[in-house]
């Protein structure tokens, strides 16, 4: 079966260390002020009635039907055979229509290359055995990543653990039909 | 007499260095290893991390000679394959051009920042010179040293060599002096830098303002939340709601200041419901009678009124920790450098602890497994230098740690020159932002005829030194190679990832040529040759810490009690003194009571200050991988209707006001989850440093609005009574 990566953040163990952001930032020289992943907070709900923060961690859906796949006027933009979402740098005219059509705010412009960039869940690295930078460095072990196809890799067991044990499982926006592929588990 | 110094001698003993039992004869090779396979051009070095001083090993990754990235070493137990924001961020440090790159020689004002480039060789002869000139005016004695850091120790020998006693690590008096010695006083050993708790295996956590998810330590990060992930009872106590309360199960929003008569409250009704630890309490304590009659004034009703906090949290919190104990912890703290009454504070979280018997339980105390080895010494030859100290250690403050000085006392004994203290040497530290006077700073400056900074970044301390040094940083040197116990005890090493890229040195180098130019003959080891000296003796090579970077050496069990063994207690009845003995032979109050700390009048505002997940100290302010993590925005936390009384709107700028300081401008975040009391602002910034480039003038430096009391036991510095007022910008 072919491979089809994806992502899982375990939402209770994160704290807003921002090492994930670091890390991606080091591994790919994003630009200075950018990133490629970040941290949400949500609050809910006020302090008078049990204040609750929660650390949401983001970055690109890697979404089986991508917005910034169908824009794409070069096909710069295109979704691999193991899922990935990947942009060609080659051809990317920096036309910005990927970065607007995102839902997630997944993207954005590089100013020194002239080219839309995002993640690419670390495709070198996993292409040598490792996990993304995200994954490898997250102190609080919120990242799961792996191949949801096969049944053995660690992010399938947690998704079926997840289901066997009714923890509460999302997707960002699913209403709007772009299949993304990050999960949200909360135990 | 004679036993009350014996026993004053034991303390010191035991904050001395991580006390070692065991012995191990081999180091069984089972960490860190690297497996990647190396195309060429690609080289992988070894290290600890030194953005912050948890020390978590790390793997630098080399491409064409330059740095590319740092990973953490996979199973070094200090991080397990882990690291931070901050380690993330240590190749923006190495490559920054905000780096002092030469050594520097003072030409203009002190402040004024005109400096000339100078040579190593005439930076030295300069230093020499001129301490020479003041030991023969002023003798030995007047020189001081505030170091901190993997490298501090070639300092520490260095001043000793010059024959002072005033060696100062600020460690101790700004940040875990007072926690060390109220621990120490009931257990008879200091809780230690490496954070004994249990998290893992604990059923109930309680924290008292110990952020552990911003004050960021990797190791002690990842048990707290795998310890949430296995269904601890998380009690988290703050003026604030921080990371940490998002992670608790019970937060409770804490009067500032009253955190004492909080568990008073929590140990009289334990007592009074009698569901302390009966076993161990009657067996292996002292002082359960007059601790009874001591609490019985402190009702959970008068607790409530001081702290703001409901009854019945109160009362669910003791009940809470009791139903889980053993397997439960109170954390006694970190940086505890609050009200001036701080080792009482920690008194009463030890007795606390000790109503629990956690003592080496899962879920409690554990004890760290110590790795003791016999180790080279760096300097041949090094007589440490015994006198009395300026700062009032072991003399004033009779149970102070003579080897770790106070940095407070000793920074104000330089601006009062009652003894002629002349000569400062800073080595990895910044007085202007760990001190919490920065009038007394500038005024022991004004006293001083010679500053001599040691840093890779021009801090603040540096900007006013008459030269800088401009050191290495951790991934273009060797450091002597460190034990570290936590549930294991190993070994880690550090090398070069690269070539020093500017003219600066390593702290042990530099010292050896700053004694040899003053003309001592010690001998000091090359780090090198120290490091194959030490693995020698142990039977392993360069080679085997070149590959693995970290070797566990001694394993062994951390929860001997809860395993059955009889639990000890060096402290003078030989149980955990729940009635402090010592302190009773001192003259200090042998039981913890509350004493109320001053409190903000009319439109004041306590200071409160402390870290974000994502920086150290006043260290990593300016590195702009963190910085973009912020936007380089500093928040000032402000409760919402105290705000609304001062029409600050969230997002305004706005600044720290007291008598005739102003700090520069930060961002109101408003809220309604910090208490009306306090301001909250992150530590480290409003440098004055122009050579900090992105962040001098941002944000406010809290040192120069807290305050600088004295705890009178452990005579640690006393930071949150600082009282200030804020204004639109």
């Amino acid at each position: 079966m072919k491979k089809k990566y994806a992502m899982a953040y375990i939402v209770d163990r994160c704290v807003d260390c921002k090492a994930c952001m670091v890390a991606c930032k080091a591994e790919w020289h994003v630009p200075e002020e950018d990133f490629r992943t970040h941290i949400d907070t949500g609050k809910s709900p006020d302090y008078t009635d049990k204040l609750r923060l929660h650390f949401l961690p983001h970055q690109c859906n890697h979404c089986d039907d991508a917005p910034c796949v169908t824009v794409c006027p070069t096909k710069a933009s295109y979704k691999r055979e193991d899922g990935i979402v990947s942009i060609n740098q080659k051809i990317c005219v920096g036309c910005k229509y990927c970065i607007v059509s995102c839902p997630y705010d997944a993207r954005f412009f590089n100013h020194e290359l002239g080219v839309a960039e995002k993640c690419t869940f670390c495709l070198p690295r996993i292409a040598e055995g490792l996990a993304p930078a995200c994954v490898t460095t997250c102190p609080g072990n919120v990242r799961v990543f792996g191949d949801v196809n096969d049944p053995k890799s660690e992010i399938s067991a947690l998704l079926r653990d997840a289901s066997e044990k009714h923890y509460k499982v999302w997707k960002l926006r699913q209403d709007l039909g772009t299949e993304p592929n990050i999960y949200y588990v909360q135990k | 007499m004679k036993s009350k110094i014996s026993r004053r001698r034991f303390i010191q003993g035991t904050l001395a260095a991580g006390a070692a039992a065991a012995t191990l004869p081999s180091l069984s090779l089972v960490a860190g290893e690297v497996e990647h396979s190396t195309p060429s051009g690609i080289t992988y070095t070894q290290n600890w991390c030194e953005m912050c001083f948890w020390k978590c090993g790390l793997t630098a990754k080399v491409v064409d000679g330059k740095v590319a990235k740092l990973e953490g070493q996979k199973d070094c137990p200090s991080n397990f394959g882990k690291l931070c924001a901050k380690g993330n961020s240590g190749v923006f440090q190495l490559y920054d051009p905000d780096r002092l790159q030469k050594p520097l020689i003072r030409t203009g004002e002190r402040g004024s920042g005109q400096f000339k480039e100078v040579s190593w060789d005439e930076a030295i002869k300069y230093i020499a010179e001129k301490a020479n000139g003041l030991k023969a005016k002023y003798g030995p004695e007047t020189f001081t040293l505030f170091a901190h850091g993997s490298g501090e120790h070639s300092f520490v020998d260095l001043i000793h060599i010059m024959g002072s006693p005033n060696i100062c690590i600020p460690s101790y008096s700004q940040c875990t002096g007072s926690r060390d010695i109220g621990w120490a006083l009931t257990y008879g050993k200091p809780v230690g830098g490496k954070e004994p708790v249990d998290s893992e295996n604990a059923k109930c956590i309680m924290l008292l303002g110990r952020n552990i998810a911003e004050a960021l330590h990797v190791g002690e990060l990842q048990d707290f939340i795998n310890g949430c992930a296995n269904g601890a009872y998380v009690i988290y106590v703050d003026p604030r709601y921080s990371k940490t309360a998002a992670k608790s199960n019970k937060y409770m929003m804490i009067k500032p200041g009253t955190d004492t008569a909080l568990l008073l409250a929590m140990i009289n009704y334990i007592l009074v419901k009698e569901i302390y630890n009966k076993d161990f309490v009657e067996n292996y304590t002292s002082g359960l009678e007059e601790l009874r009659e001591h609490v019985r004034q402190y009702t959970v009703k008068w607790a409530s009124e001081i702290t703001e906090i409901p009854e019945k949290d109160i009362i669910e919190s003791a009940e809470r920790l009791c139903a889980a104990a053993p397997h439960c912890y109170i954390h006694p703290g970190r940086r505890l450098t609050r009200y001036g009454t701080d080792t009482q504070f920690v008194r009463a979280i030890a007795i606390l602890n000790a109503l629990m018997g956690n003592w080496e339980q899962p879920g409690g105390i554990y004890r760290p497994v110590p790795l003791k080895l016999d180790t080279p010494h760096m300097v041949h030859d090094l007589e440490r230098v015994e006198a009395d100290r300026a700062d009032g250690a072991g003399t004033d403050f009779p149970i102070a740690s003579t080897d770790l000085g106070l940095a407070n006392k000793m920074m104000q004994a330089i601006a009062e020159q009652k003894h002629p203290l002349k000569g400062m040497f800073v080595y990895g530290c910044n007085p202007f932002h760990n001190q919490g006077s920065t009038e007394t700073v500038e005024k022991a400056i004004k006293a001083s005829e010679l500053i001599v900074t040691c840093e890779i970044y021009m801090t603040d301390t540096a900007w006013y030194s008459d030269v800088v040094l401009p050191e290495s940083t951790y991934l273009e040197r060797y450091d002597p190679i460190i034990i570290t116990s936590r549930k294991s005890g190993y070994i880690q090493y550090r090398e070069p990832a690269v070539k020093p890229l500017y003219d600066t040195l390593g702290g042990w180098e530099i010292a050896a040529r700053l004694s040899k130019a003053m003309g001592y003959e010690n001998h000091f080891m090359d780090v090198r040759e120290y490091n194959k000296e030490f693995l020698d003796s142990i039977g392993l090579t360069e080679e085997n810490m070149k590959k693995h970077g970290c070797l566990v050496g001694a394993e062994g069990d951390p929860f001997p009690v809860g395993s059955g063994a009889e639990p000890e207690f060096h402290t003078p009845s030989g149980k955990a003194e729940l009635f402090s003995s010592m302190m009773d032979d001192l003259g200090y109050e042998a039981l913890p009571s509350y004493e109320a700390p001053p409190m903000p009048k009319g439109d004041e505002f306590r200071l409160l200050f402390g870290r974000l997940s994502f920086h150290t100290h006043a260290r990593t302010q300016n590195n702009a991988w963190l910085l973009a993590l912020h936007h380089s925005q500093v928040d000032l936390w402000i409760n919402s209707d105290r705000a609304k009384n001062l029409g600050i709107k969230n997002g305004d700028d706005v600044c720290i006001v007291k008598g005739d300081k102003k700090s520069h401008p930060c961002k109101a975040k408003v809220v309604d989850y910090i208490h009306k009391d306090a301001i909250f602002i992150p530590h480290g910034f409003g440098s004055v440093s122009k050579m900090l480039t992105r962040v001098v003038g941002v944000g406010a430096r809290d040192s120069d609005f807290t305050s600088d009391v004295t705890d009178p036991v452990s005579g640690s510095a006393g930071f949150h009574n600082g009282f200030v007022k804020v204004v639109k910008a």
